[in-house]
């Protein structure tokens, strides 16, 4: 066994690969023992270093640059795909943003052009109408809203143009006699008497059959 | 034979080409690379893990991903620190996650240990010096752990090491002393080489 003393002084020459200088050089002259425990301190220091190199030298597989390369080629291939995936992506993007803010930029503009929509009444009924074409701007349902509580209602019907509408088949005579009646500066009420009868027959309803009821008193079921 | 190119009406041969070229570019940089710095990343993976075929596992993702990065390093001169800091990195967390499914296996599977078959590899280092070696190595900390690694790799001088870790020459050197008296310590232990008196 090594000198106490001496213990740290060994190890420490013994890891740094140097000869032991000075005091401890002389000691290892005169302790056998020392002597001995240092030598098997560099003989450990040497395995270490030698498995270390075994260890950290490890032959590569040949298998290593092959596999590397064909996951390098199957990585430029997906790369490109993924590149214009996006890139179709990123258009559809754009263009939903650009719809969106041409919407926003158009509505305020809507607000003060009402929209009008044309059709003309189907020619058939001309004989018995005064007027087949009938002549009105429609607002959109949130412009008329906005109609109803403000001034702008009176700017809404000016009749410059010759707006149409379109209506169901069965309310082309009842539109018509009201828009009649409109332009005579009436305003009629649509009432269901002035309508044609031929047109919608009236509601037929059968009357509800009740079979005769027995009646009795509770006093006279108990009697019996 | 005249190759013919279909090219889009108001773009030149050269826009076609363009990222293509620029992908082949970068490709043939990575592959002079991949020849002198494979080795190293496979060898960092193998001094973590100690098994081939992880340790090949490790490499071939830590090339991969530095490929996929490959363009936003800016000083070329970095991929080999670069390299080796990701196969380690990749190699730890293969240890560790190894060593999760390892108490699993025997927690809930597994009623006898089943012996790994070893490899030619295996049998030529299995003396047992060597495994207490490796033993000691992995439960070195993790910084002197690599850098005693890289020292003992072929080739790799101080000064390289010191520029590959970001350090000082006196770090590594330290670091290098620290590692192995750290590891003669526990292989002390094993041999019972000293013993005061």
């Amino acid at each position: 066994m090594p000198c106490k003393h001496y213990k740290d002084a060994l190890i420490e020459a013994a890891a740094g690969g140097a000869e032991p200088q000075d005091e401890l050089h002389a000691h290892l002259a005169v302790c056998t023992d020392c002597r001995a425990a240092f030598k098997q301190e560099q003989s450990l220091f040497a395995s270490i270093d030698t498995g270390l190199h075994v260890t950290a030298n490890a032959e590569v597989p040949a298998s290593l640059f092959p596999h590397v390369r064909a996951r390098l080629d199957e990585e430029s291939l997906p790369r490109r795909i993924w590149v214009t995936n996006w890139l179709v992506l990123a258009s559809a993007a754009v263009m939903v943003v650009a719809f969106f803010a041409a919407r926003a930029v158009w509505r305020p503009n809507a607000v003060n052009q009402p929209v009008v929509t044309a059709v003309t009444a189907p020619p058939q009924n001309q004989g018995s109408v005064a007027e087949p074409i009938i002549e009105k701007e429609v607002v959109p349902k949130h412009e008329l809203v906005i109609a109803n509580n403000h001034p702008v209602r009176e700017t809404l019907v000016k009749g410059k143009s010759k707006p149409e509408v379109l209506v169901p088949r069965d309310q082309e005579i009842l539109l018509a006699e009201y828009a009649e009646h409109w332009s005579l500066h009436r305003r009629p009420q649509l009432l269901a008497h002035e309508f044609d009868s031929t047109i919608l027959p009236p509601l037929q309803v059968v009357p509800i059959q009740i079979a005769e009821l027995d009646v009795k008193l509770l006093a006279e079921e108990k009697l019996r | 034979m005249q190759e013919l190119v279909l090219v889009q009406p108001g773009r030149t041969v050269g826009d076609e080409l363009e990222p293509d070229a620029a992908q082949a570019e970068t490709r043939r940089e990575f592959e002079e690379r991949l020849s002198e710095c494979g080795p190293l990343a496979y060898r960092v993976a193998r001094g973590v893990l100690r098994h081939t075929a992880d340790a090949e596992d490790v490499a071939q993702e830590a090339l991969l991903r530095a490929y996929r990065r490959f363009d936003r390093l800016r000083d070329r001169n970095r991929f080999r620190a670069w390299l080796v800091r990701i196969a380690f990195r990749l190699a730890l967390d293969r240890l560790r996650s190894g060593k999760r499914r390892e108490q699993r296996d025997t927690l809930w599977s597994q009623p006898e240990h089943q012996p790994r078959t070893a490899t030619a590899e295996d049998i030529a280092a299995s003396n047992e010096f060597q495994e207490n070696l490796d033993d000691a190595l992995a439960e070195l900390p993790e910084k002197l752990r690599l850098v005693l690694l890289l020292a003992a790799m072929e080739g790799h001088t101080i000064e390289e090491i010191a520029s590959m870790m970001g350090i000082s020459t006196g770090t590594v050197k330290s670091r290098i002393f620290y590692a192995r008296r750290q590891l003669a310590e526990k292989l002390r232990c094993h041999a019972n080489i000293i013993k005061t008196r």
